[in-house]
């Protein structure tokens, strides 16, 4: 099932400027993206692995 | 935890465990090995739930009162221990945990399709989003900062 991006904001101390500021975070299947709005620091991450529940073969 | 809470604690940590009472323990005698003693408490005790908290000794009566309130009929113990010293050191965590983002978002998974709340756990280097219905997790890891993303 393909993933919407999804939207996000998170208020958090920047881990540059240290502000206390509001982060906006995008998520998708293969990224995500953090953005501080005050300084415009951004931290981007890759996809690495996914880990799935066995199925149950009841259904 | 609602008992305890109302009496004025803040804060707790619990432990799960097996244990026997000592009326089910009398009567047994069993070989001096490991596997004997494991098979023993696997068979034979029960489930049980350690609760420690430390309190202000003028609130210690209120909280035993509250919890064998919130506990007739159950069986249980309380020990009342007196501390002599406390030492917590919060150097690393405190950064560690402020460090870590935790957010949820209701959407249907991408594995059971089901519409619940997905966790998102980010840190410094990595990140997981986790389905709360069927536990399907996916990883990431930091692949790089932009100082100036203005």
């Amino acid at each position: 099932m393909a993933v919407k991006k999804w939207k996000l904001k998170k208020g958090a101390n920047c881990y540059n400027c240290g502000d206390a500021t509001i982060h906006d975070i995008e998520v998708d299947e293969f990224d995500i993206k953090i953005r501080c709005r005050d300084c415009g620091f951004s931290r981007y991450y890759s996809f690495h692995m996914v880990d799935l529940p066995r199925k149950c073969d009841v259904d | 935890m609602n008992a305890l809470a109302d009496a004025g604690i803040t804060g707790f940590y619990i432990l799960e465990y097996k244990g026997m009472s000592p009326q089910d323990w009398k009567g047994f005698s069993i070989k001096e090995d490991p596997k004997s003693a494991i098979g023993l408490i696997k068979d034979y005790a029960t489930d049980a739930v350690l609760v420690c908290s430390v309190v202000d000794e003028e609130k210690t009566d209120e909280i035993v009162e509250s919890v064998m309130q919130a506990l007739e009929g159950e069986k249980y113990t309380i020990l009342e221990v007196p501390i002599r010293r406390i030492i917590v050191s919060h150097s690393d965590y405190e950064k560690e945990r402020v460090e870590t983002w935790l957010l949820e978002k209701e959407v249907p998974c991408f594995y059971c399709g089901e519409n619940s709340v997905q966790r998102i756990r980010i840190d410094t280097s990595k990140a997981k989003i986790w389905c709360t219905n069927c536990g399907a997790a996916r990883y990431y890891l930091i692949k790089g900062v932009e100082k100036e993303g203005r």
